[in-house]
């Protein structure tokens, strides 16, 4: 029997063309948009503030530190010449951020005890204030280093040769900072890949919702269930014909969308993904994920009356769910609010256990709580669509 | 083969069925009459165990229904009105998937998918997708997945409703065929000439109440013996409607037409008396036999479209 069902229900999905379309394009289409669109984001090499230092005092601490500035990959140097207020004021309302005024005798001024002259930093009125941080700090350190090499020259004929020695230090960042990805070796960094494939494989998975309730909402009106309830098909037997094979689909979806995100994003010039270290927590958590997916999509499928109602409620809550658990906005970029109150959403667990392991490379136990939690959502959905669909038959369906 | 006493079933306030009786005999054709809401649907969908009752005992096969649904079940087939099968699929995988969910195996699944595509003419099709199919197909595939369990008992909902005549005569001959495998078929159709082409027996059901019930042939033999058709000439539906209520049996057809049933030489002494008073001439009185829709008419009060 349930060979039959099983069989059925595959050809009728691999027979909709838009059903084929919804469930396995849609999600690797997204999985490459996105990974390209974000790549710059997650990258380090991307130069996106631009800034012009005017030079006054053209002195070869001065020259120093518009080298030092050049050397961070954040900054991008504005390439027309300022030569008056007027022209720095145009700049400043066009596409320059910062502009950093070295007067005349700040070189001379910065080994003293109280500086007389100081940088003048002039800034876009449109600035975001982190960017603002941004490069305060940036200028703050390279401040401080010059400030420390002109004392130091200061201290040399007390000293002789302690600024050769402190030189190479001074300027070596790396030696002072050792940046760590939380959960990552020391040589992995987080990439735009490695954030949008579990993204797209959580929202894919729940777009079962659609082919699933409209088969289901068919089978009703056409009175083929009426027809299956007359030939001793329990609802139990019923529920799992419809079960099984979409939990086969979503596996399906999410082989097709690893592989994805392995080998056709790295063609396309963006960090191919790392799947990590565990095939048991991935069944984990995509099992969980598609419990809870089918769950939804039988609620919603006994729940309604017409094919119409179940794509639009059913698109509504998918995209309703996505944005609200992270997969359209990630997380990270949320407030605080906003970021505690993406938990009511399911596909924000199940993004959570894949992030756990695509992007932390964790194992089956980091999750464990996610891939129950959404075992359990679907079996409650499940429940409850068993609950409603039972009293339908009663009433003759 | 099929016992009903004093079956109730009310949906709310409303008895759909009230205390119902009826009994069919094994290996006939039985039609089931009655205007919409009459309850005819209720009964069938009880019978297959679709839907449950309040009051009263089914038996079929001589179990109790309430007791050996899944047993009684395995014997009967359903062929709803609706095609209740999946356009995506071939005709052999309909078939297939229909005889796998009934756990139908072996030989016995070549020699049911063999029977079903047979009697209903489908061979040349069974790979055809059906979507494809014309609307006469599509209906010969419905009622090739009820046989497909070789059932005893066939409950057939209107299988023959939006189809060209041509394809209805076939399905007909082949419900017929049904009687020759001393199969039990239990038929509700809108049109009336299919039930007096096929049906042995006819129950005449309204307001959840059997009316009439019996062989057909004998029904309308008795009834329609009795019966008489009163030709007049134009005359106003008012003044028909006042003289229908103060003759007894008499109901009026149409504006120029009045149907008297029973009939004898008092009442139609008195109608006619009736006539001539209030000025109407009559243009012919035929004595004739009674055809099953006019006496669905006379016993329900309702047009063939309401049926």
């Amino acid at each position: 029997m349930f060979r039959a069902m099983l069989k059925k229900e595959f050809l009728l999905i691999m027979r909709d063309r838009h059903a084929l379309a919804a469930l396995f394009i849609m999600p690797s289409v997204f999985i490459l948009i996105m990974s390209m669109a974000l790549k710059d984001t997650f990258s380090s090499d991307r130069a996106f503030i631009n800034y012009v230092v005017i030079d006054q005092d053209r002195t070869a601490i001065s020259m120093e530190l518009a080298t030092l500035l050049k050397k961070n990959r954040l900054l991008k140097e504005y390439q027309q010449h300022i030569s008056s207020k007027k022209q720095l004021q145009q700049a400043l309302n066009d596409d320059l951020t910062f502009a950093v005024t070295i007067a005349v005798g700040f070189s001379k001024s910065l080994g003293n005890e109280n500086p007389a002259v100081p940088l003048t930093l002039n800034v876009a009125s449109d600035v975001q204030q982190n960017v603002l941080r941004l490069f305060e700090g940036e200028l703050t350190g390279i401040l401080m280093k010059l400030r420390i090499k002109a004392l130091l020259h200061k201290l040399e004929p007390a000293l002789p040769g302690i600024s050769a020695k402190t030189d190479a230090r001074l300027l070596d960042q790396s030696s002072l900072i050792q940046v760590r990805f939380n959960d990552l070796q020391n040589s992995q960094f987080p990439t735009s890949t490695q954030q949008s494939v579990p993204s797209w494989i959580v929202f894919g998975m729940f777009f079962i919702i659609i082919p699933m309730s409209t088969i289901f909402i068919s089978e009703r009106r056409q009175n083929t269930l009426m027809r299956m309830n007359g030939m001793n098909i329990s609802i139990p037997a019923l529920f799992t014909g419809k079960i099984v094979p979409y939990m086969v689909i979503n596996q399906i979806q999410v082989l097709l969308m690893v592989g994805v995100g392995i080998f056709i994003v790295p063609l396309l010039g963006a960090a191919p993904l790392t799947p990590g270290n565990s095939v048991t927590a991935l069944l984990l958590v995509s099992t969980g994920l598609s419990l809870a997916a089918i769950g939804t999509s039988m609620l919603i499928a006994v729940s309604v009356n017409t094919v119409e109602q179940a794509t639009t409620i059913g698109g509504i809550l998918n995209i309703l769910f996505g944005a609200i658990g992270g997969v359209m906005v990630p997380k990270f970029f949320m407030p605080p609010a906003m970021q505690s109150f993406s938990i009511v959403s399911p596909m924000s667990w199940g993004l959570e256990g894949f992030l756990d392991i695509f992007l932390r490379g964790l194992g089956p136990r980091a999750v464990v709580t996610e891939s129950f939690a959404l075992a359990g959502f679907g079996l409650l959905m499940l429940l409850l669509a068993w609950g409603i669909f039972a009293r339908r038959t009663g009433k003759g369906l | 083969m099929i016992r009903i006493n004093n079956l109730t079933k009310r949906y709310g306030d409303t008895a759909a069925l009230d205390r119902f009786c009826l009994k069919i005999e094994r290996g006939i054709i039985f039609g089931l009459l009655g205007p919409n809401g009459a309850g005819k649907t209720t009964l069938i969908s009880i019978l297959n165990g679709l839907t449950r009752f309040q009051e009263g005992e089914v038996e079929i096969f001589n179990l109790p229904l309430r007791q050996n649904l899944r047993q009684i079940r395995k014997r009967c087939a359903f062929i709803p009105q609706s095609l209740a099968f999946y356009e995506n699929l071939t005709v052999h995988e309909n078939l297939r998937f229909f005889a796998g969910i009934q756990s139908i195996t072996g030989r016995t699944l070549q020699d049911s998918l063999d029977r079903a595509i047979s009697v209903n003419h489908l061979q040349p099709l069974i790979n055809r997708q059906s979507a494809t199919l014309s609307g006469g197909e599509k209906r010969r595939l419905n009622i090739a997945i009820g046989l497909l369990n070789n059932p005893d008992i066939l409950y057939f909902d209107e299988p023959t409703i939006g189809i060209d005549p041509e394809s209805r005569n076939d399905i007909l001959n082949t419900i017929r065929t049904f009687k020759d495998d001393n199969k039990t078929v239990i038929y509700t159709s809108h049109y009336m000439e299919e039930i007096e082409k096929i049906c042995d027996e006819v129950a005449i059901i309204n307001h959840g109440k059997i009316i009439r019930q019996g062989k057909l042939k004998e029904m309308l033999q008795q009834e329609g013996s009795n019966s008489a058709i009163i030709e007049l000439h134009k005359c106003g539906p008012t003044r028909l409607d006042r003289i229908s209520k103060t003759v007894t049996g008499l109901r009026v057809l149409n504006p120029d037409t009045l149907l008297l049933s029973p009939q004898n030489s008092g009442v139609m002494a008195k109608l006619l008396t009736i006539l001539e008073r209030e000025d109407i001439s009559v243009r012919q009185i035929r004595y004739q036999s009674l055809s099953l829709e006019s006496l669905f008419i006379n016993l329900t009060g309702q047009e063939q479209s309401d049926v």
